[in-house]
């Protein structure tokens, strides 16, 4: 007979419970009951059917589905006596539930909670760049999301950097396994920021094809919400699925409704961007061709102004000149036409005028003789007709009124 | 060559939000032509850069591995 002490008593009932499992041999299901969570960090429960109960212990960092009470739930973990009260407890190392109805159930729970804590607050939403340069890109590498997402991505876009980190996508570990990539790319991203590099990454994109509700129940895992809500780096996750919204994309800065949506989200058409590119400098070029016209124009009229005044003076001066010009041929018609009739006047009285009519000139020498005084018979005198001239002397002289009184006679 | 390409490398961001601005400037229709022009040599350069950076690079995937382990 061996006589125990009390504390050696427990150690080796302990210490024989702990022999006879297997570490994630021993799975216990049943129904939560008195489900509490002290000190923010110890969760206590009973785990009951209708015949029996257990009660179960475990820290609120194994926890990783939301649990209430009434839920039929799957405990993994060791059993142990805690020495100082003597009670007996299975220590749970994990927890899941059990059935469709628990996990919508359970996941209505988690999403209210969340919410209220403003996880998925749409005001804390932030827009991702729309040129990115590098992202990171969460996906399993075996994935046809993986394949889909970089098909799209190379089909619209070019130069971006896409870092892989390849995570298991559900299952036991995945939820896990995506919240250490997060934090990964993010320490990464923080890394390059701070090194003034602009290699920091300007999304993190969380993708994987559709699935049950179970076999996405990584993306609705607490942990992964928070990671994706606290990481520092914009988030696009994108589940292929018909059902409701995950968690983890409701946190996410922006959603996408498949793998091939996340790649649409992510990166803009690069023809559409052409396109614009084309308009802009369209644009500019038309701007700047309009403001270079118009300058001309400016240009133009200013030098038009000098010329346009000197054909307005130019004209004036036409004007005048033409004026002066008409006023002097009425003048010179005028004086021209007096001076026909000077002429006429004059021709009437020109001697030679007279000769044609038959009268004849007298001379003496180089002088007209007008008077029968002066003249003595005998003198050579000069008789001028209209077509010539005779030389003749004087036969006889008489006196006007005696050659009257002969011719009385 | 790699180096003579990554000092290149395009933010595409930054050059089309400068694209934009400039043609933002001129639809305000400024008249400084001296201006204008330079702007407009800007505009060119940028649309050149942005297009050769959206007909000729391709997308690189690398694939990161984990130091964590589990």
């Amino acid at each position: 007979m061996t006589i125990f002490s009390v504390t050696d008593f427990i150690a080796h009932i302990n210490d024989v419970l702990g022999r006879s499992w297997d570490a994630e041999e021993l799975c216990v299901e049943g129904e939560v009951s008195g489900f509490r969570v002290s000190q923010g960090q110890w969760v206590n429960f009973d785990l009951k059917d209708e015949t029996g109960l257990v009660n179960i212990f475990m820290t609120v960092w194994q926890l990783h589905v939301p649990v209430e009470d009434g839920m039929k739930v799957r405990v993994f973990g060791v059993p142990r006596i805690y020495p100082k009260f003597g009670k007996f407890s299975i220590t749970a190392n994990r927890i899941e539930l059990v059935g469709e109805g628990a996990l919508k159930k359970a996941l209505a729970a988690l999403k209210a909670k969340l919410e209220l804590e403003g996880l998925f607050d749409p005001s804390r939403k932030r827009p991702l760049p729309v040129f990115p340069n590098r992202i990171a890109l969460i996906a399993s590498r075996e994935s046809a999301a993986y394949g889909d997402f970089i098909r799209i991505v190379n089909e619209r876009w070019r130069g971006l950097e896409i870092h892989t980190y390849h995570v298991k996508v559900q299952g036991m570990g995945a939820a896990e396994d995506i919240v250490q990539a997060i934090q990964a790319a993010n320490t990464r991203s923080a890394i390059h920021r701070t090194a003034m590099s602009e290699d920091e990454y300007d999304a993190i994109v969380i993708t994987r094809g559709g699935g049950s509700l179970e076999e996405l129940m990584a993306f609705n895992s607490e942990v992964l919400v928070r990671a994706i809500h606290s990481s520092k780096v914009p988030t696009l996750v994108g589940i292929g699925h018909e059902r409701d919204l995950s968690l983890a994309e409701l946190a996410a800065d922006v959603r996408g409704s498949t793998p091939t949506d996340c790649a649409r989200r992510l990166v803009p058409d690069r023809n559409d961007v052409l396109r614009d590119l084309a308009h802009h400098t369209e644009k500019i070029e038309n701007q700047l061709l309009q403001a270079i016209n118009s300058k001309k124009d400016l240009i133009e009229r200013a030098l038009r102004s000098p010329a346009l005044w000197l054909a307005t003076e130019r004209e004036r001066l036409g004007q005048l000149a033409s004026r002066a010009e008409s006023n002097m041929q009425q003048w010179l018609k005028a004086l021209s036409d007096k001076l026909r009739n000077h002429v006429r006047l004059l021709a009437s009285l020109d001697p030679k005028g007279v000769l044609k009519r038959g009268y004849a000139i007298l001379k003496s020498g180089s002088q007209t003789v007008t008077s029968i005084a002066g003249l003595s018979v005998g003198q050579p005198v000069t008789i001028v007709l209209r077509d010539g001239e005779g030389d003749a002397r004087l036969e006889k002289l008489r006196r006007a009124n005696e050659a009257k009184q002969q011719k009385l006679l | 060559m790699p180096e003579k390409k990554a000092k290149k490398t395009v933010d595409v961001a930054k050059a089309f939000t400068e694209l934009e601005s400039i043609a933002e400037w001129f639809e305000k229709g400024e008249s400084d032509l001296d201006v204008g022009l330079k702007k407009y040599e800007r505009a060119m350069e940028l649309a050149e850069v942005l297009r050769e950076r959206l007909e000729q690079a391709e997308n690189k995937v690398t694939e990161i591995q984990k130091k964590h382990s589990k």
